[in-house]
């Protein structure tokens, strides 16, 4: 019985985490930008196609290969910015929504015609069913790494956004983007670094996803709806918030899964959102 | 001079439009629509539904005298009709398939609709050709559900999950009387659709009838992030035997995440899902070995009972689908070639005449187990069969029943860390 809550435990902490570096670039895009970027799912899906074709063709495991998805997927975020959302800006509210929206609509599609639907896994891969035991409880060791490498990875974003030039320009440009610009501040820059931040954060979390989750083009969908409600519900452009609110995700999702039946796991997930949200609309850590 | 060269290209591109428009139209043609979920979850088998579906339409437009299939020999229906495709997608969104269809009848004028695939899908889309009194023809789906409304325009080739939980359950009687394996406890995991409640409502059926306790009913949300909770919760319960509804990713997200826990139950069996699918075989390499599955179809069964079926998949399916049938997909193309035969019984492109036919006549059919196919009131096939198969190395080996058997049952599973 103990070894159970145990697993269960560890298993939403495990998840939780990996959900907080899915949210985490999404949580500065809108925060920085109050942009609601509608292809985050999309662009994990593409991480993973990343790490599993240089996976595939070059025999380069997803330990190594969480790079170059992370490097495409800034890119890519970077390239998004410039020639769909600097277009978009300023206009109406629903219209970088919209563009966001049609973005993802072509990435998913794209990815369909080009791969088909197919489920494609990475097998052979240096983690593969690798487990450690730890009170009773199994873990995989697969997700326990992607799991590390997201505290790591927000870490470092947290460290970067309260430390360095770079981040207080960050912080200035999300305050004030006119008063940042005064001061001497490249907002320009500072929201196409941010959505290349962005998406290289979603673009390791599925280089790294690669190795125990199979691809497929609709393999985004469920984590962005989740992403959407760690940012909503840890405040936004929070990254401490994101990683609290992911983790109490993965919690409620994992014990009412087991305890309350497997079936209304994301209904308690959406349920626990909607309460704190009805409690304090700007979540748990927004200003 | 640009406006001049801007109103040439209209009227050239212009020309070629009702050029390409009077062509088709002097054709002699049958509208079939395939609706399948060619995007979403389900659409890997959706797509290789699809490409059976045009397989079996290549097979009747074409005259193939090497094929000992029905209509194979003459080029096309009745007297030189060619049927021609319309592809449409659901989604797996039961509002989409109900649209679609309308659609499809209505805009695209399509004789009848072949599909599709997901039974959620199925149901609003073969009502509305109830309503309007129009053929649809289901390959897959398997809900039993779907052939108790007593329609009378519709006609299904699976066996239903009630055929498929009964086959499950005599498979374990069996096991229990001839190889003293006391399968005592069930488990269910299903995704919590129409297909997925259906299967798990008719194996508490099944299991009751031979004294068989569930003591785990999991039902999941398909599409999942993560399937913790539900291995958790089967783990928890450690049933002797667990029947599973999970399709496509789903299914190699249990698998793989039963691994990740260690644990397996000693008998696992599957309804029509990801374990039918050789791709999803082929990604999931040996973890997949030593579960088992209803099927109707594969390539070693066919060897011995249904060699026309390997035929036809190598000179019309795989060139489309780039892998070997399916037991779903291949009833897809069963159901073409049923109704292909029908208007040729029926001697005219006449929906009450072809449905006449569908409803009394019994049809040939080298592509299906049975070698027959005939509907019973409400549609169902009264000659559906399918067996239990255990995968292993890639191979579909058929355990039961006897008369098809070739080769011994694995059992129990082998465990994860005693396997290679």
């Amino acid at each position: 019985m103990m070894s159970s809550f145990l697993q269960v435990l560890l298993d939403g902490l495990l998840n939780g985490l990996v959900y907080a570096l899915v949210a985490a670039g999404l949580s500065m895009i809108w925060g920085v930008m109050d942009v609601i970027n509608f292809a985050h799912g999309e662009f994990l899906m593409v991480g993973m196609y990343v790490s599993y074709w240089i996976g595939f063709f070059l025999n380069v495991d997803p330990l190594y290969s969480w790079i170059a998805a992370g490097i495409f997927l800034f890119i890519l975020g970077a390239v998004t910015y410039r020639l769909i959302i600097r277009n978009s800006l300023g206009k109406s509210a629903m219209a970088p929504l919209l563009a966001t929206f049609g973005l993802s609509m072509v990435l998913k599609n794209f990815c369909m015609n080009r791969f088909t639907p197919n489920f494609r896994l990475l097998s052979g891969t240096i983690l593969e069913g690798k487990t450690i035991s730890v009170g009773g409880a199994i873990l995989s060791v697969p997700q326990l790494v992607t799991a590390l490498f997201a505290l790591v990875v927000l870490g470092v974003l947290y460290w970067m956004l309260k430390k360095t030039r770079l981040g207080w320009a960050i912080q200035a440009t999300a305050m004030d983007s006119e008063a940042a610009e005064l001061m001497g501040i490249r907002t320009e820059n500072i929201y196409l670094l941010v959505f290349g931040i962005g998406g290289a954060c979603v673009g390791i979390t599925g280089g790294l996803m690669t190795s125990y989750l199979a691809v497929y083009p609709e393999v985004g969908s469920l984590f962005s709806l989740i992403a959407f409600v760690v940012v909503a519900l840890g405040g936004f452009g929070s990254i401490p918030g994101a990683l609290l609110a992911a983790l109490l995700i993965g919690l409620v999702e994992s014990f009412s899964g087991f305890y309350v039946a497997a079936v209304v796991k994301y209904v308690a997930v959406f349920a626990v959102y909607i309460a704190v949200i009805l409690v304090r609309p700007r979540g748990l850590f927004g200003w | 001079m640009l406006r001049k060269i801007a109103i040439a290209a209209t009227v050239c591109v212009l020309g070629v439009f009702l050029f390409a428009g009077s062509a088709v139209a002097d054709e002699k043609v049958i509208k079939i629509g395939a609706l399948f979920p060619l995007t979403g979850p389900s659409a890997v088998s959706g797509q290789n539904c699809l490409n059976s579906v045009l397989a079996a339409a290549e097979l009747i437009n074409g005259s193939y005298t090497e094929f000992n299939v029905p209509l194979a020999a003459s080029a096309g229906l009745l007297d030189g009709y060619k049927v021609v495709i319309v592809k449409a997608d659901h989604q797996g969104k039961p509002d989409v398939a109900k649209s679609e269809a309308e659609r499809l009848y209505n805009q695209e004028g399509v004789f009848a609709i072949i599909g599709s695939y997901n039974s959620s899908a199925t149901k609003p889309a073969s009502a509305v050709a109830e309503r309007a009194k129009k053929l649809f023809l289901c390959g897959a789906s398997s809900s039993a559900a779907l052939t108790e409304r007593d329609y009378k325009y519709f006609f299904r080739h699976a066996p239903t999950d009630a055929i498929e939980s009964a086959e499950f359950t005599d498979y374990i009687t069996y096991l229990n009387k001839f190889k003293n394996t006391e399968i005592k406890t069930l488990g269910l995991i299903y995704e919590n659709t129409e297909f997925g409640k259906h299967a798990a409502d008719e194996a508490k059926k099944a299991a009751k009838e031979i004294g068989l306790e569930v003591v785990a009913d999991v039902p999941f949300n398909n599409g999942a992030t993560n399937l913790s909770s539900e291995v958790q919760t089967l783990k928890a319960a450690n049933p002797d035997a667990v029947f599973g509804a999970a399709l496509g990713g789903d299914y190699s997200l249990w698998v793989r995440t039963m691994k990740q826990v260690n644990w397996l139950p000693r008998i696992a069996i599957n309804y029509c899902t990801g374990y039918q699918n050789p791709a999803v075989q082929k990604e999931l390499a040996g973890d997949g070995d030593y579960f088992m599955g209803g099927m109707g179809f594969s390539p070693e069964l066919a060897k011995n009972f249904m060699p026309e079926a390997l035929k036809v998949q190598e000179k019309f399916y795989f060139p489309l689908a780039k892998q070997e049938f399916d037991s779903d997909s291949l009833q897809e193309a069963v159901m073409l070639l049923v109704l292909g035969q029908a208007i040729e019984k029926a001697g005219a492109v006449d929906t009450e005449k072809v449905r006449e036919v569908l409803s009394t006549a019994t049809f040939a059919s080298p592509l299906s187990l049975s070698g027959e196919v005939a509907f019973q009131p409400g549609g169902q096939n009264v000659k559906a069969l399918s067996v239990i198969t255990q995968i292993k190395d890639l191979k579909y080996r058929t355990i039961y029943p006897e008369r098809f058997q070739d080769s011994d049952p694995v059992f129990p599973m082998t465990p994860w860390d005693k396997r290679n």
